[in-house]
């Protein structure tokens, strides 16, 4: 991916650099949020990585100027700011997506990762497949290999999260944030909890499983073995 | 109605008031009495004196003319005149006995009892002349004066109510004016400021004073802000940066031990991180500025939601949590912080409990409250630690050594106050019950 990393703090644009680069990615860097404006809307990237507070300018006022001059690129906020409203005030001016610094470079990667290869919105499927797993989304029934499966809303709603980002990592703040709606952590692992009780019915007696755990990150689905 | 300060004032000057025109009334009356008595007396002198000097002048003949002159005239006195050893001669208080000079006596005239002042004199020559006049005359001027200040009385009162509460009214506007903007800034609109009017008397000067307070006390709020603001980027930052450094490490090593070494220091920054981020929200829930995004909620399915979410996790754990059935209940609130209240109050009833224990939810309506009830057959809480529960970062001798940052129920304390709800802990023997009651809807 070409990604364009907009953060003042030099020695931690240069880590966050360095790691992106290991992991495979083409990055740009800006230090200063005008240089940061000039290359969103000249040069074309996956995915554009802004942090909020910059010297002088809110990062949301760039990504505001970003949405009028009608560049779509996703843009991932990252911030220090961890209020109540700020994730809403975040999205509502235009991000696609937000995490609070310091996070786990795993969280950083697998949400770009969700965010670079997002479906064009025009693309309203009524059936997900991954593998014989079929979510019927108009029924809202789930089949594998043609038989049945009864879901609890919840667990319904975690497999559609799932299938929708097959073959990328989701994480476990990911999940809190988009299917519990929490924007805390809380102290009971409730993704592990509802996340066994979905495989135990999603792969349990099947030869291939389709939901995978990634060690430090989150959850995976996909096919391969 | 006496809960007005400006009407209670305005009905006790009125009073006071009217006791100085009832006085003022009352000395009115006696010295009037009086100097009547004075005029009445010099009247009848006057009248002596006249028909003395005709007795001389005429004699006898003279005297009966004299008195017969004056019958008809209004205002007339009664006459008598009596030989010197006290028979009638003529007149119609010739008969009467009354001493030489003034006397009073009773009479009954036309059939009613009057009170006659009389003034009787020896003439020389061997008569005796009364003069008599009715007091009841007198009365008669007195009723007037007492009428009109009886009149006079009952304006003042009237004028007193009147003036009294349309004085209250017009305060009472400018008051509400002043709490109707405490209210407002209680439930989070610090931008709000008392509307000044009436030029430059006592209330706006008040106004003013307030709306300073205001100014000073936003400006506060404001730099608290900021500090807390600049306190997250300084402290995220160089965290930021540990954590990736650690990560970084991490990755390069090799040697298992030190692999989870470092994973250690990385859980230990997440803890430092989780404990700072309870704190920062903690402190902005009971800024109160949150108010503002206060919408209807449904709590029955809000905490349906929750119990639904945590009863795996409880099940997993060899417990059980359950909510009882209810129609649903109507609460403004802030739903996301209600969610996390709920959440942290579920989380504490499981995580102090041992394997087996349930935690049943349910949820109450009456007296114009909703009451959320959590509760467990766990240990519960010595009745001497029950009120520092809330307390930031206050944890139970019994718990020290399981997890938890001991901020959980500090948040439910701040996010009830946000909400007007009352939190109580109840001994549910065994165990504890938690009560948080909300205004309803």
């Amino acid at each position: 991916m070409k990604l364009l990393l907009v953060e003042d703090d030099a020695e931690a644009a240069d880590y966050l650099k360095r790691a992106l680069i290991e992991a495979g990615h083409a990055v740009d860097h800006a230090m200063a949020g005008r240089d940061g404006l000039l290359l969103a809307a000249g040069e074309t990237y996956d995915v554009i990585i802004m942090d909020r507070m910059l010297p002088q300018v809110d990062g949301l006022a760039i990504v505001r100027t970003i949405r009028a001059a009608k560049v779509r690129t996703p843009v991932l906020l990252l911030t220090a700011v961890d209020g109540i409203d700020d994730r809403v005030e975040g999205l509502d001016a235009g991000a696609d997506d937000y995490l609070v610094k310091p996070f786990a470079f795993v969280e950083l990667l697998a949400r770009l990762n969700a965010l670079a290869r997002r479906p064009p919105p025009q693309d309203v499927a009524t059936a997900l497949d991954v593998g014989d797993l079929r979510m019927d989304l108009l029924k809202r029934t789930v089949t594998r290999a043609s038989v049945r499966i009864e879901l609890q809303p919840r667990e319904f709603q975690l497999l559609e999260y799932l299938m929708r980002h097959a073959g990328r990592v989701v994480t476990r703040t990911m999940l809190l944030e988009n299917i519990w709606n929490f924007n805390f952590e809380p102290q009971t692992n409730i993704v592990e909890t509802h996340m066994s009780r979905l495989r135990s019915k999603v792969d349990r007696g099947y030869p291939r499983e389709l939901i995978h755990t990634v060690r430090g990150s989150g959850y995976i689905m996909h096919e391969l073995p | 109605m006496f809960g007005s300060t400006s009407l209670r004032l305005a009905a006790i000057y009125t009073a006071g008031f009217a006791v100085a025109v009832a006085l003022l009334g009352a000395v009115t009356v006696l010295t009037t009495r009086s100097a009547l008595a004075d005029q009445f007396d010099n009247r009848m002198l006057t009248e002596m004196n006249a028909i003395r000097a005709d007795y001389i002048e005429g004699g006898y003949k003279g005297l009966i003319l004299e008195i017969g002159e004056r019958k008809g005239h209004p205002g007339e006195l009664s006459f008598g005149v009596q030989s010197a050893d006290g028979k009638p001669l003529e007149g119609t208080l010739s008969a009467i006995r009354a001493p030489t000079g003034w006397s009073t006596m009773r009479q009954l005239v036309d059939g009613e009892m009057h009170t006659l002042r009389i003034l009787t004199e020896d003439l020389h020559g061997g008569y005796r002349l009364i003069l008599g006049d009715d007091e009841a005359r007198m009365r008669i001027l007195e009723q007037s004066v007492q009428r009109a200040f009886g009149l006079a009385l009952a304006g003042v009162i009237l004028i007193g109510a009147i003036g009294g509460f349309a004085l209250s009214r017009a305060m009472q506007q400018r008051m509400q004016a002043i709490s109707g903007t405490a209210e407002a800034i209680i439930d989070g609109d610090l931008a709000r400021r008392v509307p000044v009017s009436g030029g430059d008397d006592d209330l706006a000067r008040l106004a003013q004073t307030i709306n300073r307070m205001l100014d000073r006390i936003g400006g506060l709020m404001d730099s608290l802000r900021q500090v807390s603001s600049d306190i997250a980027h300084d402290l995220r930052t160089p965290l930021t940066r540990l954590r990736q450094r650690l990560e970084l490490n991490l990755r390069q090593a090799d040697d298992p031990d030190r692999k989870s070494e470092i994973e250690g220091a990385l859980r230990d920054v997440d803890a430092i991180l989780a404990t700072f981020s309870a704190l920062l929200r903690i402190a902005e829930v009971e800024a109160g500025a949150r108010r503002a995004a206060f919408r209807e909620v449904d709590l029955t399915d809000l905490v349906r939601t929750v119990v639904a979410d945590f009863a795996p996790a409880a099940e997993d754990a060899g417990q059980s949590l359950g909510m009882s059935k209810t129609p649903p209940t109507w609460i403004q609130g802030d739903p996301h912080l209600v969610t996390q209240m709920v959440v942290n109050l579920v989380e504490n009833a499981l995580r102090h409990s041992p394997p087996g224990a349930w935690v049943q939810v349910g949820i109450e309506r009456g007296g114009g409250l909703v009451t959320l009830t959590v509760r467990d057959n766990g240990p519960g809480i010595p009745l001497a630690e029950r009120d520092k529960v809330f307390d930031r970062f206050y944890r139970l001798e019994q718990s020290r050594s399981s997890p938890g940052s001991g901020l959980g129920l500090a948040l439910v304390a701040a996010v009830a106050r946000l909400h007007r709800a009352e939190v109580h802990l109840v001994d549910a023997r065994p165990g504890l019950e938690v009560r948080a009651a909300f205004p309803a809807a």
